[in-house]
């Protein structure tokens, strides 16, 4: 269903960072509902290229589409209105530690809150509702009132989650969302993005550590490899030598 | 099943929202109610405050700022009195650091735990306790009795610093050791190694970087005490501060402040520089336990390497405070062989005896300057805590996020601004700073207040910037990447993760706050620090002891709710 323009559209995308470079020539494009999967071992760019996606990082050469817009060309307040719809889950979750739950969920409404509303509802929780049926969707409901930092791991992540299903955005991305779980949770955690994306149709853009995930979970991998997409493919036409070829250590 | 019944079926089985009345929402009315109180105490709500005759002094005041003293006689005074200052400065830190060194072994537990291996728990519990005497006493009273000891004595002021902050190490040195830790000291002391040898090769080697860095932290301590220290007659900057503001020469003044700033600031930034370089915690958190104790060991291992490698900073330090301190002992030339002489011994004895029995029959007239001295220290730390806040984030030089600002000549103009501001509230001292308030309001609390809020605002401004400045940056750029706006970010990003410190920061300040009533007390504003010093330069020594004792169970008191309340709250 590619409805004319792309949800992401990366092009000759170019990052430096000093005299590093992580991204090289991108060529992208990612449409509306995709579950992408970006596969590499560390520094490969994957980081890079998610926050590039969210607006965090704007390119060093070429341009990044979002949403029909070009990110670099965009006033603050423009970005922050395409920023609103697209939601991120990180590795170390990035939660506010000392919060509670409700008010770390209620961070994902914080684009369409005024800055009136946001400090009232830090006094008293407002849309507790919506938190909760959140909360809940990620198997986490009693948590509610909880002090975030006192959460396991896996708790946390689930808290991010929920998050974004109260940001509701067109798009989740998610920077290594399992790299500091245990295996069980990982699966959970996978398994649960996933299915977020089957029910609302919303599009997933996940980079992952373990290319396992990637070839159960996933209808698109992009192998990245120092800095350039090595292969895009779906999960039937990635052989094992492609494999190999992306996690090559440098002789 | 529809949303609405969703709903319905949650709000059976959710938690239930927590109560608003927590332990928080009960400190935050009771610090409300205290401020009121503490207003009604100052007579606020009563009397006339303002002095308007007083304006005009202030704008001389404010205009010879635009043209200090320069000429080159005037300038070789203020060096002279800068050096006196500076010198008196080092020599009292080099005396509470053998002090505090000695003072500290015996206070920690784990000393007395490895000479006698036997669980006894008094030895370190009574040594901590003769240590909070002195402790509790103001640099200030001490330099005022050894005045009526010694007479104007350049070692009035050495002993002064040097009392009161020997005791102060000690305390902070005993825990820095307690809590560094101790497999392997076991482990020598199991091998058959003396105490004290195993010290020397263990607990001290791997403390060396906090009690380091509180060395310096105390460093800068004594010389903003040493510039007070001046107005009692000491000499040194503070005593020309002093003698020009009363001889109505304000544009001296402005070159003896200028000269001030610039040693204090001088100080600091070289202190700073050192912790920086050899990774020790910042100086606070040494005294509120925030520090992690298992950085010991890698900081240890990072002097060690900056040592061997030959870290110029850390080689040129060390060279330069031995330079220092012989310099400053040759050039404050005090005459320590009055400590032992007869006469000394005489003096002290009759002192004592002339204090006993404690004079007793003023109780009334204590309570209420009790309750006035409580009421100037609530108000200076309020005024100094949240106007320490709202400085801190523009004093912060990460605050907006870094892709945003980081060039803007605005935001460099604003950070350097409100440095430089803080840098100068707190580099002159409390005392002055009432001296010049006391132009435009008649003599009472709130001149005191107001100048201790001043002095304190400087000091809590700048540590809470560089909490501001450690923070983890990703959590805030995680609410920037789903659309926050940047009043957002503060809201839920950094204020949450940064109040608690604060707070615990500004209750610490209050404690030295409670103390420094004293030194505002000498210039005219009220409370017991000012009985202090009439009794004490009328030789009304009965008296002295009861107000002293009074002074120090108010101490005691603020001491006991900060630690209460930062236990809540942690």
């Amino acid at each position: 269903m590619n409805l004319g323009t792309p949800i992401f559209e990366l092009k000759n995308v170019t990052k430096q960072f000093g005299s590093f470079q992580s991204l090289a020539n991108i060529n992208l494009q990612i449409w509306a509902g995709d579950r992408v999967a970006l596969v590499g071992s560390s520094g490969a760019g994957k980081s890079t290229m998610i926050n590039l996606l969210n607006g965090t990082l704007l390119p060093t050469q070429g341009e990044v589409w979002v949403l029909g817009h070009n990110l670099s060309r965009l006033p603050r307040k423009s970005l922050r209105q395409i920023q609103r719809q697209i939601g991120t889950i990180y590795q170390q979750f990035h939660l506010v530690d000392n919060l509670r739950v409700i008010h770390n969920v209620n961070a994902g409404h914080l684009g369409r809150w005024s800055f009136f509303k946001a400090a009232i509802s830090l006094i008293s929780p407002m849309e507790v509702g919506t938190a909760a049926i959140a909360l809940n969707q990620v198997g986490i409901a009693e948590k509610l009132y909880e002090r975030t930092d006192r959460l396991s791991g896996g708790q946390q992540q689930r808290v991010a989650i929920a998050r974004v299903l109260v940001q509701n955005p067109s798009a989740i991305l998610a920077d290594e969302p399992i790299s500091s779980l245990d295996p069980e949770r990982s699966r959970e955690i996978i398994q649960m993005l996933r299915q977020l994306s089957q029910d609302s149709g919303k599009t997933l853009v996940t980079s992952l550590h373990a290319f396992e995930y990637a070839r159960n979970y996933y209808e698109r991998i992009i192998g990245l490899r120092q800095g350039r997409i090595l292969f895009d493919a779906s999960p039937l036409a990635v052989s094992p030598s492609m494999v190999e070829e992306l996690y090559r250590t440098e002789e | 099943m529809n949303r609405k019944d969703i709903k319905g079926r949650f709000h059976r089985t959710l938690p239930k929202q927590p109560s608003l009345l927590n332990s928080r929402t009960m400190w935050g009315l009771l610090f409300v109610a205290a401020v009121i109180w503490s207003l009604h105490e100052s007579g606020l709500f009563e009397r006339d405050l303002v002095n308007v005759g007083g304006w005009t002094l202030v704008m001389r005041f404010l205009i010879a700022a635009t043209r200090p003293e320069l000429d080159v006689e005037f300038l070789q005074l203020t060096l002279e009195a800068t050096l006196q200052t500076l010198a008196y400065g080092v020599c009292g830190t080099a005396f509470s650091l053998i002090f505090g060194l000695v003072g500290g072994i015996l206070s920690s537990e784990v000393w007395w735990q490895s000479i006698s291996l036997v669980k006894f728990p008094t030895p370190w519990l009574v040594v901590r306790f003769f240590l909070a005497i002195p402790r509790a006493i103001h640099e200030l009273i001490w330099g005022l009795f050894f005045i009526n000891i010694f007479g104007l004595d350049p070692l009035v002021a050495v002993l002064a610093i040097a009392i009161p902050f020997g005791a102060i190490t000690a305390k902070v040195f005993s825990e820095i050791l307690d809590e560094t830790p101790r497999q392997p000291l076991m482990a020598l002391l199991n091998s058959g190694v003396s105490p004290l040898n195993a010290f020397v090769y263990s607990l001290i080697p791997q403390s060396f970087p906090n009690l380091l860095s509180y060395a310096f932290y105390r460093f800068e301590c004594s010389i903003r005490s040493a510039a007070v220290l001046g107005i009692i007659g000491a000499g040194g900057l503070g005593y020309q501060i002093l003698l020009s503001l009363q001889s109505l020469r304000y544009e001296e003044m402005w070159t003896f402040l200028i000269a001030l700033v610039l040693l204090s600031g001088s100080t600091d930034f070289w202190s700073a520089m050192l912790r920086r370089s050899i990774g020790a915690p910042s100086r606070l958190d040494l005294n509120l336990h925030l520090s992690k104790p298992k950085s010991t060991l890698q900081n240890t291992q990072t002097l060690a390497i900056h040592l061997l490698q030959g870290d110029r900073l850390v080689k040129v330090s060390l060279f330069a405070a031995i330079g220092l301190l012989i310099f400053s002992f040759w050039y404050v030339n005090a005459d320590f062989t009055k400590l032992s002489s007869p006469q000394t011994f005489d003096l002290l004895i009759g002192v004592i005896q002339d204090s006993f029995p404690p004079d007793i029959t003023k109780f009334y007239q204590l309570f209420t300057l009790s309750a006035q001295t409580l009421a100037m220290s609530i108000l200076a730390i309020a005024i100094a805590g949240i106007g320490g806040i709202l400085l801190s984030f523009p004093a912060a030089n990460n605050l907006l996020l870094p892709e945003d600002n980081s060039h803007s000549l605005w935001g460099i103009t604003v950070l350097v601004f409100t440095r430089f501001l803080l840098l100068f509230t707190r580099a002159i001292p409390a005392p002055i700073w009432a001296l010049i308030f006391l132009f435009v309001l008649f003599p009472g609390i709130l001149p005191g207040a107001i100048a201790l809020a001043i002095h304190n605002l400087g000091i809590l401004g700048r540590l809470m910037a560089e909490v501001i400045e450690n923070l983890d940056q990703r959590p805030l750029r995680s609410l920037q990447a789903l659309g926050a706006t940047n009043s957002q970010i503060f809201l839920y990003g950094i204020l949450p993760r940064t109040l608690s410190r604060f707070v615990a920061y500004i209750l610490y300040r209050w404690e030295v706050c409670i103390r420094a009533t004293v030194i505002v007390g000498l210039v005219g504003a009220g409370g017991l620090g000012r009985l202090l010093t009439e009794q004490l330069s009328s030789f009304d020594y009965k008296g002295l002891v009861s107000t002293l004792i009074c002074f120090i169970c108010l101490t005691f008191l603020v001491d006991l709710i900060s630690a209460t309340v930062r236990r809540s709250l942690r």
